[in-house]
């Protein structure tokens, strides 16, 4: 279909800058700087807040009207340092937004300018994400940022860590993309250890943005990946990615330290899971544990229960890319049939495909598209959608603000799977 | 030209009698956390709230996408102003420009959505490849019955203050006095200016100006339709009610129609009552000022009696008080209504006058909030260990990792808080957090100690 309007109406899209975000909250130890201005992250604060119902440490370089004329460099080095000093931090992670990329900002030579100026600083890693806004949603830049992380901070070993670990389990490299709540991250890593792995997992919502009272409400995240676990990925026996999207962070891992590299673009579905089950079987040379096969055999029988209100179900979707294929090829498998497939940006979508064309749309497309439909899927903004077409609503991605425990909810493996088809079952009942 | 950081003075000293006080125009250092907002933001925050208007974004996702229906502002009848409206200005419009974009957005947004008015708001990205976002709307306005108003908001101009004032001035500007139909005062009419409706609570104040006799003309601009705003100059008078924020506004008013300006608040017994009395002094006529003194007299008994089990309940606590507007100062009186007791206060978005009047207001024992990042408000937390926090809701999640019970009195609020009814839902709202069982289980010893099994 050609694209007929020029706005963007009832946007499903989140900035860039606030997958950035997303993807440095599950670091521990790291302080977020996000070098724009300060309606930037204040924005993405409360955007992720109101979904996570969590304090969102981001912190920015305040830019005004002079770094726009003179150039936000000088911000960006005062930034990095007046942070440093004041929070005392492991790692600094900064994204830049629309305005800095439009005024061409170059952080990296800022950086290395501080570097000389402070060498007292060389201790505190820094890593760079250039998000532009103006390029792509949540999806492209937690990709992007996941990147800078690992080129960042998993180069081999300049600091070799002790081999005190050789006699743990063997760890496999786990990195889900940001279709993956902490409760899906949290499943996954339980999956993993199932098979007499250890995860390391980048980046780890499950600790940190998982919702937890023992919280110490601070300027940098709490919980996370360590950052000695970058260190130990050279001692990994695989890499998983998850999404599309984190395909090439994977190939990153495998180049810098000759691991080899599965991608799963899907973890929800009979046909999905089954696929990442059997790949760990063989890595580990174990037998698929009786507790997923008893999971398989319920997700099995709610397939047989069902299977005539699943495939009644006509299904109009919008999400971001990679969760958007996941749940839709999840549905599609069990003989849904999706009416509409609208995916927040590019990126994937024609590497990815359902028995319909994916297109990229907002959600005022969904409501134009959508009314021939039994059920939306959509985050909670779709609510607009649902109230003019007057279909029932299932919530999913981000934000969702108005259902409880999205956060901890997991749509993925087995259990997840089974639980998605209750939730798509329940919401048109 | 560059700067060696280790030599500089990274942030003047303010006077010991401005400390805590927010700072207009002051800037923000980089990398402090200070975790205020934009001048976008501030605009998007007086404009949106009009009901019938579209509300078009020209930036990036990072803009509309962010922050779109994300204010409790409610309306009574069309709800297009809840929609996210943006030009998404994608790589090439940058490389290329966004004006073609902007204008078809506006010829579409026109057609499909039947709008009153197009405000179209210039974001940091835009302003800086050059859109020329005045003359786009006047060439769509010429092919357009409806005005298409201009808002040069960009975030780099200042924090959210800024973005009201901007506000202020494109109403005044561009659609106040601009409708068709007579011009003449309507007697006892009012605006209420800086009202925006939040969960409500416009709707908590009106029936008190019916019993009154009292026309509200608009709010500006909760539950606002722009006509009613085109109209805004046959008001008698002018209250403002989220203090300074459009004041530059009413003295264009007062200078234009005629309309004189006073600052009230809402929120709270006292403060209600001072309000309406003094709007009934400021229209001037002896009847309603009678009336007035009766009914206030009559509500405040009436309110009094209905939350004096609440008050009752919270008698003694001790809060922390971190707000901004006319809530700085509001609130203090209100939670002293209920007998709770402030240990520190704060603020971020108001002005210094506001500052002063809640400094004035409260215990001289009670602290000021200086340091307003996260790391400040937590720090005082953990030294005054309060009973309740009420604050916005950005900190709310802050909080509750204290276990502290917290009230969000900001646009992040289900109920109304305004007016006398208002003042009932807050005593509610307050008892029902402080006195929550699940403070308790919170702060259980889990596994106990030994011996305290049977606690």
């Amino acid at each position: 279909m050609t694209k007929t309007r020029h706005y963007e109406g009832n946007p499903q899209k989140n900035s860039p800058a606030l997958g950035a975000t997303l993807a440095y909250l599950g670091v521990n130890g790291l302080l977020a700087l996000l070098h724009g201005s300060q309606g930037c992250s204040s924005f993405i604060r409360l955007q992720l807040s109101r979904h996570y119902k969590e304090p969102i440490p981001l912190n920015s370089t305040a830019l005004l009207e002079d770094s726009v004329i003179f150039g936000g460099w000088e911000h960006l080095k005062k930034g990095i340092a007046v942070a440093a000093d004041k929070y005392k931090p492991q790692i600094i992670g900064v994204m830049s937004t629309g305005l800095t990329e439009t005024f061409g900002d170059d952080m990296v030579s800022a950086l290395s300018s501080l570097r000389s100026e402070r060498p007292d600083l060389d201790d505190i890693p820094v890593v760079l994400a250039s998000t532009p806004d103006y390029i792509g949603s949540m999806q492209e830049g937690y990709q992007l940022t996941v990147e800078a992380l690992l080129t960042t901070l998993a180069t081999p070993s300049t600091h070799t860590f002790k081999q005190a670990y050789s006699e743990e389990a063997p760890s496999v490299v786990l990195l889900p993309g940001c279709h993956l709540t902490p409760g899906d991250v949290d499943e996954l890593k339980e999956i993993v250890r199932e098979f007499g792995f250890r995860p390391i997992t980048i980046p780890d919502l499950s600790i940190s943005l998982d919702g937890h009272a023992e919280l110490e409400a601070a300027p940098v995240v709490q919980g996370g990946t360590l950052i000695e676990d970058f260190k130990r990925i050279a001692k990994s026996k695989a890499c998983f990615s998850f999404g599309l999207s984190m395909e090439k962070a994977g190939e990153i891992i495998e180049k810098m330290h000759e691991i080899p590299h599965i991608n799963f673009p899907a973890l929800t579905g009979l046909t999905a899971t089954d696929t990442f089950i059997l790949t760990l079987a063989k890595l580990s040379g174990k037998a698929i544990p009786e507790k997923l096969l008893r999971q398989r055999s319920r997700l099995l029988d709610t397939l047989a229960d069902y299977h005539d209100q699943l495939g009644g179900l006509k299904i109009a979707i919008a999400l971001e890319m990679d969760l958007l294929y996941s749940l839709a090829s999840c549905l599609v498998e069990v003989g849904s049939e999706i009416s509409v497939a609208l995916a927040a940006s590019q990126a994937g979508i024609h590497k990815l495909s359902l028995p319909i064309p994916i297109e990229v749309g907002d959600l005022e497309g969904l409501e134009e598209q959508g009314g021939k439909s039994t059920l939306i899927i959509a985050n909670s903004n779709g609510r607009q959608v649902a109230g003019v077409l007057k279909l029932p609503h299932l919530r999913a991605g981000l934000p969702v603000f108005d259902r409880a425990g999205y956060p901890q909810k997991c749509w993925i493996g087995y259990e997840g799977t089974q639980q998605f088809f209750f939730d798509t079952l329940n919401s048109v009942s | 030209m560059f700067t060696n950081l280790t030599k500089l003075d990274l942030k003047d000293k303010q006077c010991l009698s401005d400390v805590g006080s927010p700072k207009l125009c002051m800037k923000a250092l980089p990398g402090e956390g200070a975790e205020r907002s934009c001048a976008y933001d501030g605009a998007r925050v007086v404009l949106m709230p009009i009901t019938d208007a579209a509300h078009l974004v020209h930036g990036p996702i990072a803009c509309a996408g962010n922050s779109w229906d994300n204010r409790g502002a409610r309306s009574s009848g069309s709800q297009l102003f809840r929609r996210g409206l943006t030009t998404d200005i994608l790589e090439n419009d940058v490389i290329y420009g966004g004006e073609k974009k902007l204008k078809e957005s506006i010829l579409e947004i026109a057609v499909r959505h039947n709008p009153k008015a197009i405000f179209v708001y210039a974001t940091c990205v835009s302003s800086l490849i050059g859109d020329d976002v005045d003359k786009i709307c006047k060439e769509a306005e010429a092919e357009l019955t409806i005005p298409v108003i201009a808002v040069n908001c960009p975030g780099f101009l200042g924090d959210k203050n800024i973005g009201n004032r901007i506000a202020g001035e494109v109403l005044f500007d561009r659609v106040i006095g601009t409708a068709e139909g007579p011009d003449e005062k309507i007697p006892l009419s009012i605006n209420l200016i800086g009202e925006y409706n939040i969960a409500g609570d416009l709707w908590g104040v009106i029936p008190d100006l019916k019993n009154l006799g009292i026309t509200l003309q608009t709010a500006i601009t909760g539950d606002a339709k722009f006509d009613e705003i085109r109209s805004a100059h046959r008001a008698s008078l002018n209250v403002l009610i989220c203090s300074k924020s459009l004041t530059n506004l009413v003295r264009k008013m007062e200078i234009r129609y005629g309309i004189p300006f006073m600052e009230g608040s809402f929120y709270g017994i006292h403060d209600t009552s001072e309000t309406l009395i003094n709007i009934a002094k400021a229209l001037g006529d002896p009847d309603l000022l009678e009336r007035t003194l009766v009914y206030v007299q009559m509500k405040e008994d009436e309110t009094r009696k209905i939350i004096a089990g609440y008050k009752k309940l919270l008698e003694n606590k001790q809060a922390i008080l971190f707000t901004g507007g006319v809530k700085t100062w509001s609130m203090v009186s209100t939670l002293a209504e209920l007998g709770i007791n402030i240990l520190a206060g704060g603020t971020q978005n108001s002005t210094p006058e506001d500052f002063q009047r809640m400094k004035a207001l409260m215990d001289p024992s009670a602290q000021i909030i200086e340091d307003t990042s996260s790391a400040g408000f937590l720090k005082i937390i953990a030294e005054k260990k309060p009973d309740l926090i009420v604050a916005g809701g950005k900190t709310k999640y802050l909080a509750h990792k204290t276990r502290t019970p917290f009230l969000d009195i900001n646009h992040g609020r289900k109920l109304p808080y305004a007016g006398y009814q208002g003042m009932v839902t807050f005593a509610e709202s307050l008892a029902r957090t402080v006195l929550s069982p699940v403070w308790g289980l919170l702060r259980r010893e889990f596994p106990p100690k030994e011996g305290e099994q049977d606690d």
